[in-house]
């Protein structure tokens, strides 16, 4: 992928990401390829995707640009996407540093616990779904470092 | 004729009246502000959601689907956004008579009403509330939200209603609001634009999973940015009749002391006349004797 953006310029071939929550328009990005999660699945997006509209379940999104991955927790929710444009409608959007990690392992732990005890339907599936989402916010926390490590790189090479 | 203890203990009055004024409009001003970015943050994520759920009504595919379909309407939920409060100027009493205006067409109407006001208003012309929600803190508003999208919902596939309204207070800025009344089920289908045909678009998983996914999500956003729009115009007016009011109380303070004044100067002038009076006839007097 590195080689690819040295050929086109840095615009050229990109897809111009949108986040929007109720919270505003949260992350204006460009970028190489994503992966999203879809209720049926995971979904990867390169620039000049046909124009689809997909529903989104929990899962982590991962952008990549220039080589670097970053990932966000995303629950729920639409995406948009049009050969260039991709703009991802959800109520939560999660940045590595804006998840209380402490929080998600309490809620894995807690939703562990009980889902030992309860068994009845309804509620083992919402369980589940607070279980999935600690998991989701763990994964997408401990990423922090990485991307971090990541960056530096980059910037080293381009020097 | 009013007397001089009377003015004063009027002024004394307006004063601390208007104390009071000034803090609800301080009060009312910081609510507007938080109000406001919450409305600036919900209404760009509604309007895309608008657009996509507008585009999908186009397709022949949706418009069978039960959240787009019209059917037969026997019965109509009206949502209507009134506040808790009171002394918001015409606030409250424009969005009660542009809902009644629009329910006067004939339609056989349940009430959902948000509020104090509205439901005081309701109740006295026996009209049929079937919920209200009041005393709404604002940061329960969110989730607040969602669980009435989905009672709406549950509510509309039931069959007990056939179509749902809300009636809302648009905020435009500070010194506009428009009272409006929107339909949200079923969701109306835009006419088709004749101009540039459009991409056809797919949808993942497929269109009817796509929609059932997509109206919920909709409809929160909707009644989320519907109470935010609401909100922010109340504060808005409560902000503006304050300030009026407090006009209102200095104005009046400063007649008040006027008349004081007056009535201050009539009375020693008076005093001093009767004193020279009654000095000069004390003078004649004396003279006439000796």
């Amino acid at each position: 992928m590195s080689h690819q953006s040295n050929l086109v310029s840095d615009n050229d071939n990109k897809i111009n990401l949108t986040i929007i929550t109720p919270r505003g328009v949260k992350f204006v990005e460009k970028a190489d390829m994503l992966i999203m999660r879809c209720i049926d699945g995971d979904l990867g997006v390169l620039p000049g995707h046909e124009p689809v509209s997909a529903v989104l379940g929990d899962g982590i999104l991962s952008i990549f640009n220039n080589g670097v991955e970053k990932k966000l927790a995303v629950f729920g929710g639409i995406v948009e996407i049009e050969y260039q444009t991709v703009n991802l409608l959800s109520t939560i959007a999660q940045r590595p540093e804006e998840i209380d990690l402490e929080r998600a392992e309490r809620d894995r732990q807690e939703a562990e616990a009980a889902l030992q005890e309860i068994s009845e339907e309804h509620q083992t599936r919402r369980l589940q779904v607070l279980l999935h989402r600690s998991l989701v916010r763990i994964e997408v926390s401990t990423h922090r470092e990485e991307a971090k490590y990541a960056e530096d790189t980059v910037r080293d090479s381009n020097e | 004729m009013t007397s001089m203890r009377d003015i004063k203990q009027r002024i004394a009055n307006v004063r601390s009246t208007e104390q009071i004024i000034k803090a609800m409009d301080m009060i009312a001003s910081t609510k507007l502000h938080k109000a406001r970015a919450q409305l600036e943050g919900v209404r760009p994520i509604y309007r895309k959601l608008k657009s996509v759920v507008e585009e999908l009504g186009r397709q022949e595919e949706a418009q069978a689907h039960i959240f787009f379909q019209e059917r037969p309407v026997r019965n109509s939920l009206y949502i209507i956004l009134t506040s808790d409060r009171g002394f918001a100027g015409g606030y409250n009493a424009n969005i009660v008579t542009t809902a009644m205006e629009h329910m006067s067409q004939g339609k056989n109407e349940k009430i959902l009403v948000v509020g104090w006001e509205g439901y005081e208003y309701f109740k006295k012309r026996k009209k049929n509330i079937i919920r209200k929600i009041t005393d709404v803190s604002d940061a329960q508003v969110y989730y607040g939200t969602e669980s009435i999208a989905n009672w709406v919902e549950k509510l509309y596939l039931s069959g007990e209603v056939d179509e749902v309204f809300i009636a809302y207070t648009h905020f435009e800025n500070i010194l506009n609001y428009e009272p409006c009344v929107e339909k949200l089920l079923p969701v109306p289908i835009a006419a088709v634009d004749t101009g540039v045909a459009r991409t056809i678009r797919k949808y993942e998983p497929d269109t009817h999973t796509f929609i059932d996914h997509i109206i919920p999500f909709y409809l929160h956003m909707n009644l989320f940015r519907a109470i935010s729009e609401s909100h922010t115009s109340e504060q808005a007016a409560r902000m503006v009749s304050m300030d009026a009011a407090g006009k209102n109380a200095e104005k009046m303070i400063e007649e008040l002391t006027r008349m004081y004044n007056r009535k201050r100067q009539t009375t020693i002038t008076q005093e001093i006349s009767e004193i020279i009076g009654s000095v000069n006839i004390l003078h004649k007097g004396g003279a006439h004797e000796s």
